[in-house]
């Protein structure tokens, strides 16, 4: 077993973890987080995405000890009591960009993660930067057109 | 998956970590995006994996500016590659080869290092450094160091010059001798996103002021058990005026990069249309 300290949803936690464990069952089964979604579980589609210092990241293809000494945000860490949605998630019912809502938190991460970066340099990304910023993520359902719209929108005032 | 995890945060315990273990099962740990899928797959009880992704060692991390050239860390990410803009500038086919490779997500974590150790013939940034005719340096666990041409380390399918007792800390890429230059990689997939490679072509030429071709670095992506640096198509372009290439020398350009095409037929295309496409390929370049 290996001892690690990170932070993770604004909460700092230490746990003793399986050298070889995932950070996505760390996530879901170990700290009952179950937002996080497992989908192929090999890297092709996205839904087990989350924030590890600022960057989204696959979660399925990561190990759980290396999230030592840093900060993860998981979808249950998005939004607060004052405004229990993110503007990311927001923009998504607003724009229909959810149907059986599997890929909807890996969707949401990698936008949020994206958009925040583009905030930093205060840029404004086209819509096929928008588009390229999605290419890891896949949907069953929505045949995509809804969820970029959402994705554009996070740039509106 | 069940393995032993040997963590690393200085250049001392990894080299450390990788004399004490030299009589056992161990594999290196970087991005762990090739490894994870390939450890799944294969019984790991006996397993050792010595991990480098917390390592903090600059020379294993960071992208410099030096005077002969740029020195690139093996834990570099791709991300850290296309955000950096001296490259951008400098090297597009660089630049290009890690901004195709998969997706964000992948890209976050995927090291330069994993990409030339999994020594695939699709590799990506792989493809781009060898038309770059990069320099491997490679430490041993005693401290001793040696440098190899990527395309020289690279020896076949699978494999490299690498011995047990050695690892890759980084590489190097010679200075641009001009700033007039046609670089790029092109990527041939069957869709757009997330694909590995059926087809790829990197190209990195010089002119100088004058418009005269000095340096040329060609490199063909899944076509052959290695990633072949096109010597003789090189040769050929070195000399001649870039505003003068006719149809026919394009044309003899191409071909001269299709001796190195001795691709396979498998589920993703055939050995046929992987001819076809590196072939116009190699001719667009120039237009
Ligand atoms: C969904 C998906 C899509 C992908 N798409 C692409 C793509 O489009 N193009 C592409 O090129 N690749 C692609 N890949 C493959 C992979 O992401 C890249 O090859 C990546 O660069 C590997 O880096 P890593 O740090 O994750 O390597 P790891 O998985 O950590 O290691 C890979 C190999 O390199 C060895 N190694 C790592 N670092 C060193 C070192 N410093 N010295 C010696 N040995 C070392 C390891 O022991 C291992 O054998 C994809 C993978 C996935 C899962
Ligand atoms: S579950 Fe991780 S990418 Fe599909
Ligand atoms: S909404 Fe069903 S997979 Fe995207």
């Amino acid at each position: 077993m290996m001892q690690i300290t990170f932070k993770i949803n604004g909460e700092s936690i230490t746990q003793e973890v399986k050298p070889a464990l995932l950070l996505i069952d760390l996530i879901r089964d170990h700290l009952k987080l179950k937002g996080t979604k497992p989908g192929c579980l090999e890297g092709e589609c996205g839904a087990c995405s989350v924030i590890v210092d600022g960057e989204a990241i696959n979660s399925c293809m990561y190990l759980a000890i290396n999230v030592n000494g840093k900060e993860v945000i998981t979808i249950e860490g998005l939004g607060d009591h004052e405004n229990p949605l993110d503007n990311v998630q927001e923009k998504m019912v607003e724009h229909g960009g959810v149907q059986c809502g599997f890929c909807t938190p890996g969707m949401v991460m990698t936008t949020k993660a994206y958009s925040d970066k583009c905030k930093k340099k205060g840029i404004t990304p086209t819509r096929e930067e928008v588009k390229k910023s999605l290419e890891g993520n896949l949907c069953r359902c929505t045949g995509y057109a809804k969820i970029i719209d959402a994705a554009e929108a996070v740039y509106e005032n | 998956m069940d393995f032993e995890v040997i963590n690393t945060t200085t250049s001392d315990e990894l080299l450390k970590a990788i004399a004490a273990n030299q009589n056992s099962n161990f594999r290196i740990g970087a991005g762990f995006t090739d490894l994870i899928n390939q450890l799944k797959k294969q019984n790991t009880e006996e397993l050792t994996i010595i991990n480098i992704a917390q390592l903090k060692d600059e020379a294993y991390t960071q992208i410099v500016e030096e005077a002969d050239g740029l020195r690139i860390g093996t834990l570099a990410t791709a991300s850290d590659i296309v955000d950096n803009n001296f490259i951008r500038e400098n090297y597009p086919v660089l630049h290009q080869a890690a901004s195709k490779l998969a997706c964000t997500q992948i890209r976050n974590v995927a090291t330069l290092g994993g990409n030339i150790c999994n020594v695939s013939p699709s590799g990506d940034m792989t493809a781009s450094l060898i038309a770059l005719k990069a320099t491997c340096h490679i430490v041993d666990c005693n401290g001793g160091e040696r440098a190899e041409l990527l395309s020289d380390f690279i020896i076949g399918l699978k494999k490299t010059t690498l011995k047990k007792n050695e690892i890759i800390k980084n590489i190097t890429i010679p200075m641009n001798d001009h700033h007039n230059i046609i670089s790029g990689y092109e990527k041939v997939g069957s869709r757009k996103s997330m694909e590995i490679a059926i087809v790829s072509l990197g190209y990195h030429i010089q002119m100088n002021n004058d418009g005269t071709i000095t340096d040329a670095g060609v490199s063909c992506g899944a076509v052959a058990p290695t990633i072949p640096f096109a010597t003789s198509a090189c040769d050929f372009l070195l000399g001649k005026d870039i505003q003068d290439l006719t149809e026919a020398d394009k044309e003899e350009f191409a071909n001269k990069v299709m001796e190195y095409a001795s691709p396979i037929s498998d589920v993703r295309a055939s050995e046929w249309y992987r001819k076809e496409v590196l072939f116009n390929l190699s001719q667009t370049i120039f237009s």
